[in-house]
């Protein structure tokens, strides 16, 4: 009642509020851009768009939450931000002024439905509001009323929670339990009292969305999409209290309302001496649920993504129709409950516009609105809008839901969401398990300013996002705790700070962050380790307000991700200029793969976009049975070839004029580039002498560090380093353990732990079509934190696909950035270590990875345990900070710091589990099982990991006697991941796989980044040739449609139909032999399905709107990869298919089980 | 040989450039001598000579400043200091015209970097044997060199450091006197009240001795 109580007041003088949302707006653009503005007046080299960062970190998100709400009212899509407040500021102006009419038509909207008893009241309830006393009012108000008729004890605690945020998550998890075997009964229980209250705000999503679908063509969608829509809106309402479907949209407002205002006013307070109640805060977290993080995955932070959720908003008020669909049932309905009816077939009746406001939640935003003003802090507007765009997320399991998630696009979070993570899920019955969208790291429970300021997902990712408290708990919760790293990631905006001390906390080192307390003005206590340090002076001048004596509006502790330009200490020489070394095969064997004429090419063309300055230097050294080096010295006329034939003590013949400068020496150098695929085409010696090769590399590179690329395209048969076949090419498909894994000989790891001493790295391209033993090789590149690239059986004429893509990585690795001699630690809370590490790399000390290079498309993982109880801190940090020198010779720290919630309850940490993290964690762990021990092991390592997950989750937290597989919401797609892990070439058995495609597929999964190890594992797959403009994104002036994610089963397919599937590094453009023929001329280009040629591998320009917004689609999914992925075109009759089809992982392969049979088997191991 | 060039701005010691020869030999630690120009660099200041020699083993730093900026060589004793020198005078010429102007404001370490190019080929030039000699004509006219001081580089580093010594002694010295002035004034008025207590006693005595025997 106390923010009830609040509410009231800042409601009372309606122009004052008005007033607050129309300059809040305006200060919502200088906070997040507050600091980037007067960045860039700031010395030294600051990111133009020191603003954009913070946005870029969460800032955005809010923004477009607001948007998104003004879409309903007025469903113009492309609005920009401003103009969407103005929009929802109206509104509110509205509500204040003519608080009746606004009411009655979201009652109205009900109404209609009532029809059905049940619901009957809510509407009145409504109607209630409007009279109320500030009556103006949104829901808020309504919903203060309704709370005494409804007594439902959900709303008081969504109150109170705000109060003392520990009893709410209490009283959560215990009502859930407790209800949820009551609507199992009846339809009309309330399953998730707690939920309910989100439920109005998502009905109303729902509304769009089932708009979204009915405009689609509803044949596309299976049927059960339309369905589960409702039945989860409608439960949902219903569920929350039985009588009153309408109460929830009020409630949810509520709810929003009251967390902002709660956190308002310690905001207010706390602002200033930072960290205060914790306690408090993520109480308000709680209710106000998931954060703005999601959204910025989306990609550009700025006004188009703005648009993009008003559009779809749009599209849903039309929508509610599929809502109002009777509920197909599902498992689900049963576990919900049953659906009101009712609710459902209002939203039909509505007029579009109309039916959000009602639904919507809008008060939501409006106390927002409202509390922005009086306190500067942006964060409790965000908090209130996100948290119910949060939820839908985790409702995707119901399709309908999950494509109004995917219109509204990453927002999230919502006090239900926890409680929506929670939700049992029995994996044998439900089969809609995939969201709409991709999955979306989950929002850690924090609050908003937490939450805003907090470390980018897509670059430090924890598999656990609520860490236990103890390792006990950890254990009980039998799932793997780590993070998972993409450091060097390529950032549109990062603040770069120059100063000259460099904050850090005296006793472990750590670099000031947005988690460390401010005591006081001079002194600040450090966040890991809890030591309080003083505040240097000239941390006093804030360089972004040109100000003087505000310590916590420095960049450093506004933003998660920094980057320092480091000082002297931090250099033990001068900083070393870029070099770069190209090892290259040119036996007999390399002139028939025939990439030599590639590689040059590409390299003539990037030659300008080498990362470097003037200082750059380059060199060259070819191989065969003995080594040839170029002496490239300026003035020569042209480049001398010096060969070495005494590999057995490989000596450099000249010493300042092999590695030159590239300035200086370019036309040599294009002159050798341009000659050096002629020079060796007759070559006919058949030997390689790698190892000598690389020694040479090792003594040319050794003064002064840098890249060495070598290209090999055989197995090394010469010198040092040589190696045996030892593949048997009968086992490739035996299910018995895969042998010979690891290196047959240390030589290379030797070699590799050399460079890395020197600061040389090693990157490996492999193009060999017979075995060459990648598992020896590639310890030369895992060491000194290389990168391995494969290409199976390349060669330049027979294999087209390879050729695309090798010169495509090619010139992506040519001029994408990189760092030279790094090293990266990453520090944890006080009672967490960090025990094993995964990726490429060389553990110096036991928490010091030495990098020899680094670069952006590489990531990282780290295990960790829990050694001391967490008891007396209610946060976890990680920090992963990582020293480079740039290209252009600046030693540089990129800084990055993750928050986490500490838990004490079980439930909790099955909440915040990010089952993509822990898959690749698992994934990363079963690869050294698989080397350490064998194959099998690993592989059942990973199936225990779901029987564990399944037994601890049964005996532990849900207290349903249900039968079957149940597993929380928030890790239903565990068994499905792990299930796909075991059918990956790096797991599989009883498939025939090379073993060398076999460890490239392991090194891999050591090194992608999460998204990308995703795709791999289990791509994304799309129906094309139906995609509808509804929910898509509009970005520059380009409509990008979002067509909903399928299963990986071919039961999905259909003959008529264009599927695409987003393997990460290739698309599948499957065509059914059916096919629409107006898609296969208006895309393809071709008249009918029979003349689409079988090789093809690219996406003509037509100018067809088909085509058009294909290639947007396509463009779309590329934009954020790194590497540019090939697309394949596979007809269902082509011999390709084999390889779309073996990416089905939910269905039987020759070897290995379907998903059902795969659940089947859990369930048997469950139960022993 | 030359083997570490560092340049680097007076008035705060931040490095501006550097090279570090780059060759099979450099195998010998070289890390000891980078940490000791630093600190030198930051050791000099205005005041300092212009030129002058610093010896660090059978190692030379051979450092002249010139407009602010130092520029410090690190030669083996062998090479001739002519020639270091000279080398020196090459480096603050280039140096200057190129970057003088925004010495003062940069505040990264190693700004300019890339005059790296320039050291490694002017270093190329006098290690040369060879273009050594054609070198000598010019060199002439630095006779002065000859006048140049030796220092050894540890007095220099640690210069700083006997001064404080000698200071603290200096005020170990006078808190000592102070107190050995505060004990004899002690000493002096007990000594002082003994005595008057003596008298009084006496005269006391002499009271009481009139007193009962003369009455």
């Amino acid at each position: 009642m106390w923010a009830s109580g609040r509410e009231d007041r800042a409601m009372s003088a309606p122009g004052f509020t008005n007033l607050n949302s129309s300059s809040s707006s305006s200060q919502d653009s200088t906070p997040n851009g507050g600091a980037a503005p007067l960045y860039q007046n700031g010395p030294a080299q600051t990111y133009p768009y020191m603003h954009t960062p913070s946005g870029y970190y969460g800032a955005p998100p809010q923004q477009q939450s607001y948007p998104t709400i003004p879409a309903h009212s007025t469903p113009a899509p492309n609005k920009a931000p401003i103009m969407n407040r103005s929009h929802s500021a109206n509104y509110y102006q509205n509500n204040q002024q003519h608080p009746l009419p606004q009411h009655h038509v979201a009652s109205s909207a009900y109404s209609a439905p009532p029809s059905s008893a049940p619901p009957s009241q809510p509407y009145t309830t409504l109607h209630y509001s409007a009279p109320p006393p500030s009556n103006a009012q949104f829901n808020q108000q309504s919903f203060q009323q309704q709370n005494p008729p409804y007594a439902t004890p959900g709303s008081y605690c969504g109150q109170q929670s705000y109060h003392t945020p520990p009893a709410q998550h209490s009283q959560q998890q215990q009502q859930q339990p407790s209800l949820v075997p009551a609507p199992a009964g009846g339809p009309g229980a309330p399953l998730y009292p707690i939920v309910s209250y989100p439920s109005a705000p998502r009905s109303s999503h729902y509304g769009t969305l089932s708009s979204y679908q009915s405009a689609s063509t509803l044949g596309v969608l299976p049927t059960q999409t339309g369905a589960p829509l409702h039945q989860y809106s409608t439960p949902r309402s219903a569920s929350t209290q039985p009588g009153h479907s309408v109460a929830p949209s009020s409630q949810p407002t509520v709810n929003g309302s009251t967390a902002a205002q709660a956190i308002v006013p310690r905001h207010y307070d706390q602002s200033h001496q930072a960290s205060l109640s914790y306690d408090s805060y993520s109480g308000a977290s709680h209710s106000s649920g998931g954060a703005d993080a999601d959204r910025p995955p989306s990609g550009t932070p700025s006004a188009s993504v703005h648009s993009s959720p008003g559009h779809h908003q749009g599209g849903d008020t039309s929508s509610s129709t599929t809502g109002s669909a009777s509920p197909v049932l599902n498992s689900f309905d049963s576990l919900e409950g049953g659906s009101f009816p009712d609710s459902l077939p209002p939203s039909s009746d509505m007029t579009n516009q109309a039916q959000p406001y009602s639904s919507y939640s809008y008060p939501s935003m409006q106390p927002a609105y409202q509390q922005r003003p009086s306190s500067h802090t942006e964060s409790s507007p965000s908090h209130n809008q996100y948290g119910q765009p949060g939820y839908q997320q985790y409702s995707q399991p119901f399709p309908s839901l999950s494509q109004l998630s995917a219109a509204l696009g990453g927002l999230s979070g919502v006090p239900e969401l926890e409680v929506e993570a929670l939700r049992p899920v029995n994996l044998l019955q439900e089969r809609n398990l995939l969201p709409p969208r991709p999955l979306e790291a989950p929002e850690p429970n924090l609050s908003p300013d937490l939450k805003k300021v907090n470390c980018s997902p897509q670059t430090f990712r924890c598999t656990l996002s609520s860490i236990p408290q103890t390792q006990a708990l950890l254990n009980k919760a039998r799932l793997p705790l780590g993070l998972l790293l993409h450091p060097f990631r390529d950032l549109q905006q990062l603040p770069v700070i120059t100063s000259n001390t460099i904050v850090r906390c005296r006793s472990c080192r750590t670099y000031i962050n947005p988690f460390i307390t401010f005591l006081d003005q001079r002194r600040w206590k450090c966040n890991l380790c809890y030591r309080v340090n003083d505040v240097p002076d000239e941390f006093m001048y804030n360089p972004v307000t040109r100000s003087y004596g505000e310590p916590h509006k420095r960049p450093e502790v506004q933003n998660a991700t920094v980057e320092f330009i480091a000082s002297s200490d931090y250099m033990l020489r001068p900083p070393q200029p870029a070099v770069y070394l190209f090892v290259l095969d040119v036996s007999h064997n390399a002139v028939e793969a025939g990439y030599l004429k590639f590689f040059c090419e590409s390299l003539l063309e990037n030659l300008d976009k080498l990362p470097g300055d003037t200082r750059t230097r380059v060199g060259f050294l070819t191989f065969d049975n003995t080594i040839h080096f170029y002496n490239l010295q300026e003035g020569l006329s042209q480049p001398q070839m010096l060969v070495v034939s005494d590999i057995d003590d490989v000596f450099i013949p000249s010493h300042d004029s092999l590695m030159v400068n590239l300035k200086e020496s370019k036309e040599l150098v294009q002159d050798l580039l341009t000659s050096l695929p002629t020079m060796f085409s007759q070559n006919r010696e058949t030997h390689s002498a790698l190892g000598p090769a690389l020694q040479a590399a090792f003594k040319l590179m050794s003064p002064t560090g840098g890249r060495v690329t070598v290209f090999q395209t055989q197995l090394p048969s010469l010198g040092a380093g040589m190696l045996q076949s030892r593949e048997d090419p009968n086992q490739r498909s035996s299910t018995k353990g895969v042998q010979h894994l690891g290196p047959a000989t240390d030589f290379y790891k030797k070699l590799a732990l050399d460079c890395s001493g020197q600061q040389i790295g090693v990157d490996l391209f492999l193009l060999s079509s017979q075995y060459a033993d990648l598992a020896s090789l590639a310890c030369i590149s895992k060491y000194s934190a290389g990168s391995i690239f494969y290409y199976p059986s390349f060669h330049y004429i027979h294999n087209p696909a390879q050729l695309e893509k090798f010169q495509k990585d090619l010139e992506r690795y040519l001029t994408r950035k990189i760092g030279f001699e790094a090293v990266m630690r990453i520090r944890c809370t006080k009672g967490l270590s960090i025990h094993t590490f995964h990726g490429n790399f060389f553990v110096r000390s036991t928490d010091l990875l030495s990098l020899a290079n680094v670069n952006p498309d590489s990531a990282f993982a780290v295990q960790m345990s829990i050694e001391d109880s967490l008891a007396d801190t209610s946060l976890a940090c990680f920090q992963a900070a990582l020293l480079y020198t740039s290209s252009k010779g600046k030693r540089r720290i990129r800084v990055h710091t993750l928050c986490l919630p500490v838990v004490n309850q079980l439930s909790d940490v099955y909440a915040g589990a990010d089952v993509q993290a822990i898959t690749c964690l698992l994934a990363n762990m079963a690869i050294d099982r698989s080397i350490s021990s064998s194959l099998s092991d690993a592989r059942d390592a990973l199936v225990n990991a779901v029987v564990d997950l399944v037994t601890a989750y049964k005996s532990s937290v849900s207290n349903l006697q249900q039968s079957g597989l149940v597993v929380p919401a928030a890790l239903r797609l565990f068994p499905l991941y792990i299930l796909a892990l075991l059918k990956q070439k790096a797991l599989r058995t009883g498939t025939s796989t090379r073993l060398d495609e076999r460890v490239f597929a392991m090194c891999e999964f050591k090194t992608q980044p999460l998204q990308q190890l995703m795709r791999i594992v289990h791509p994304d797959l799309y129906r094309l040739d139906n995609m509808s403009e509804q929910g898509a994104l509009h970005l520059n002036n380009t409509v990008v449609p979002q067509p909903p994610l399928l299963h990986l089963s071919a039961e999905r397919l259909s003959r008529d139909g264009a599927f695409l599937m987003d393997c990460g590094d290739a698309f599948y453009l499957w065509i059914g032999k059916c096919c629409n023929e107006m898609f296969i001329r208006d895309v393809l280009g071709c008249p009918s399905y029979a003349s689409v040629p079988p090789n093809m591998s690219h996406i003509p320009e037509l100018e067809t709107p088909l085509s058009e917004r294909v290639r947007a689609f396509f463009d779309w999914l590329q934009d954020n990869r790194a590497f540019s992925s090939t697309i394949h075109v596979v007809k269902d009759d082509a011999s390709a298919k084999a390889t779309f089809f073996q990416n089905l992982v939910e269905d039987r392969s020759e070897s290995a089980s379907s998903y059902s049979e795969f659940l089947q088997h859990v369930q048997l191991q469950v139960s022993k | 040989m030359i083997l570490l060039t560092i340049i680097a701005r007076i008035a705060d010691g931040l490095p501006l450039a550097a090279s570090v020869q780059e060759d099979e030999q450099s195998g010998r630690d070289l890390q000891q001598y980078q940490s000791q120009a630093k600190q030198l660099c930051r050791k000099l200041n205005a005041q300092s000579p212009a030129r002058c020699i610093l010896e660090a083993g059978d190692m030379y730093f051979h450092c002249l400043i010139a407009e602010d900026v130092c520029y410090l060589s690190l030669c083996e004793a062998s090479f001739p200091k002519k020639m270091a020198f000279a080398y020196l005078e090459d480096l603050h010429t280039e140096f200057h015209y190129l970057y003088g102007k925004k010495v003062s404001t940069v505040t990264r370490p190693y700004s300019f970097i890339e005059f790296d190019t320039y050291i490694q080929k002017k270093k190329k030039t006098y290690v040369d044997n060879r273009t050594r000699r054609n070198l000598g004509s010019i060199n002439t006219e630095l006779q002065d060199v000859q006048k140049i001081m030796v220092a050894n580089i540890e007095e220099v580093l640690q210069r700083g450091e006997a001064l404080s010594a000698l200071d603290t002694k200096a005020s170990n010295l006078s808190t000592l006197s102070k107190k050995y002035r505060s004990d004899a004034k002690y000493l002096n008025t007990r000594s002082m009240y003994a005595k008057v207590a003596a008298v009084a006693v006496c005269f006391i005595t002499l009271i009481i001795y009139v007193r009962f025997w003369w009455l």
